[in-house]
């Protein structure tokens, strides 16, 4: 089966003129259908950035970007809507606060796709969208601010859902959240996987949350993928310091930690 | 937030305005109905008459009836007035809106256009158009729209920017839907608020530009009868009837200050600040 993401030396900027500069560099990464690949770095490493690049959002310099078997580096215009209009990739975004317009209804935001396509029966498969995240149909008329962060991030999901994707990025999608909805969340994204076999590409800057639910993992340091491999392998056996430095600063994943000469080291190496 | 009528009217001056404003756009519309004479009918009986049982208003230099004039008046001088305010609605709000979503290139000719109209002055530009295309109420006000748009370009451009650049329009460009889909279903709602207050508040100072202009007999023909020139004829014979510009002068004040209140009422519900064109002409000519 081919991958849902293939990307190969991936070179993008950023900015204008004199502010312009480099964010990925050289980015090689893939994605199979079914698979959960976390992207993991500091903030300002690229992860958004790359996210971004795969739905066409960002020029890119150099490199290839195919997703569900589309080149989207060269799609422009009427063929880049046309390609988001198939809504065979998705994004959630890290705060449903900020991507849910706060006017209208949670099921006027989770139903807009359809209504772009022209689609009909919009209500019934809202309500059976919401319902597949766990959530209550009624809850369609309600707006953002009359519902939980985690309700919030729910309704994001069944929104991304709503077009049966074969992949979803998803960009911090449980950092805005408390501890229960992140459980929550992060249980709903796994049994969508195991139900649906959609592909996820699960983006953190926090590896104690994404540790549990990855198959593989990709270190994003500085717009440069350091480190990839199986989450069990990073994990276990990190090889670049700026990976050893994460495992330890994770509490969760390792509870000796590391001790702060160590750690200091470490970002001596990284400097 | 949108503004509803009821919150508006809850405020004493947001119902007084509207109250009277909607009395003048009646009496406007029936007003031709209403009206107890011809209004261009001289009556050489009857010059300079005071207020009378069969001259409510009295008569003015040619014996026509005043108040049948001012009826008249209304309707001409209130369509000129929605005419600027239409025409400067449009010119601003949809480059305003589009300048946000087209791109820099898109955005900075706009921006130098509306800088340029900033800086022209009403009354010379409005003589220059009637000049350009004939003397008309049409012309002058598609002038006056043209001058007015900056305020709504500046208002539309600034409330879209925040949210054109808001993570639930990228997600909704996200699903593929066209510009058009993005700009009515999550810019324009936001907008509306403070294109509403910019409305108001230009219908007030069209109104005024509309009386300057036909006090000074521009774009309208003798013997048309419109508040600004009813004010003019009054003036030239003050001495002979001293209360004669009240009526016409009263009217163009009180509606130019119900649009102003219903303006400060809109902006109050809604939480959004009118432009201020002398603030506007003060940045372009810096």
């Amino acid at each position: 089966m081919s991958d849902l993401v293939e990307v190969r030396d991936l070179a993008v900027s950023l900015g204008r003129g004199r502010a312009r500069r480099e964010i990925l560099q050289g980015v090689d990464l893939t994605v199979r259908p079914g698979e959960i690949v976390g992207l993991i770095g500091e903030t300002g490493s690229g992860k958004t950035t790359l996210a971004r690049s795969l739905l066409g959002l960002n020029r890119i310099d150099r490199g290839t970007v195919s997703v569900t078997g589309t080149e989207v580096g060269s799609l422009r215009g009427e063929a880049l809507r046309a390609f988001r209009r198939a809504g065979s990739v998705q994004y959630i975004f890290q705060d449903p606060l900020q991507s849910l317009d706060p006017d209208l209804p949670l099921g006027r935001s989770v139903g807009e796709a359809l209504e772009v396509r022209g689609a009909s029966g919009i209500a019934n498969r809202v309500a059976g969208a919401l319902e597949r995240v766990g959530l209550d149909s009624a809850l369609a008329a309600r707006l953002p601010s009359e519902v939980s962060g985690g309700q919030r991030q729910r309704a994001a999901i069944a929104r991304a859902m709503i077009t049966e994707p074969r992949l979803l990025l998803c960009d911090e999608p449980v950092s805005a959240l408390d501890a229960s909805s992140r459980t929550a969340v992060l249980e709903l994204l796994l049994r969508l996987r195991d139900d649906e076999g959609v592909g996820l590409l699960f983006i953190s800057h926090d590896l104690g949350s994404v540790a549990g639910v990855t198959d593989r993992i990709a270190v994003l340091h500085h717009g440069r993928i350091v480190e990839a491999g199986a989450t069990a392998q990073v994990i276990g056996e990190p090889s670049h310091p700026y990976t050893r430095l994460l495992v330890g600063s994770a509490p969760t994943l390792d509870d000796a930690g590391l001790d702060r000469t160590v750690r200091a080291a470490l970002r001596a190496q990284l400097a | 937030m949108r503004p509803r009528l009821s919150s508006v009217l809850r405020h004493r001056v947001g119902a007084v305005s509207v109250t009277f404003l909607v009395l003048v756009a009646v009496l406007a519309v029936i007003g031709p109905w209403l009206a107890p004479y011809d209004p261009l009918q001289q009556n050489q009986d009857a010059l300079l008459q005071g207020p009378s049982p069969d001259h409510l208003l009295g008569t003015d230099n040619l014996g026509r009836d005043e108040l049948s004039r001012l009826l008249a008046g209304s309707r001409l001088s209130l369509l000129a007035a929605l005419e600027a305010g239409v025409v400067g609605l449009v010119l601003g709000t949809v480059p305003g809106l589009l300048s946000v979503y087209l791109g820099r290139v898109f955005e900075w000719a706009t921006l130098r256009v509306m800088d340029a109209f900033v800086t022209l002055p009403f009354l010379v530009f409005a003589v220059a158009m009637t000049a350009l295309l004939g003397n008309g109420l049409t012309q002058a006000m598609l002038a006056v729209g043209i001058l007015v748009s900056p305020a709504f370009y500046r208002v539309t451009r600034a409330a879209a920017f925040p949210v054109a650049g808001s993570q639930y329009v990228e997600a909704a460009r996200l699903t593929g839907a066209p510009a058009w889909f993005v700009l009515a279903r999550h810019v324009w709602p936001k907008v509306l608020p403070a294109v509403a207050v910019t409305t108001a508040a230009t219908l007030g100072s069209s109104l005024v530009i509309v009386s300057s202009l036909t006090f000074l007999g521009i774009g309208i023909r003798p013997p048309e009868p419109t508040w600004g020139g009813m004010l003019a004829t009054s003036l030239e014979y003050l001495f002979q009837r001293p209360t004669a510009p009240l009526a016409p002068a009263l009217l163009v004040i009180l509606t130019v200050g119900a649009c102003n209140g219903l303006a400060d009422t809109l902006r109050d519900v809604s939480g959004v600040r009118a432009p201020s064109l002398r603030k506007e002409k003060a940045r372009a000519a810096a």
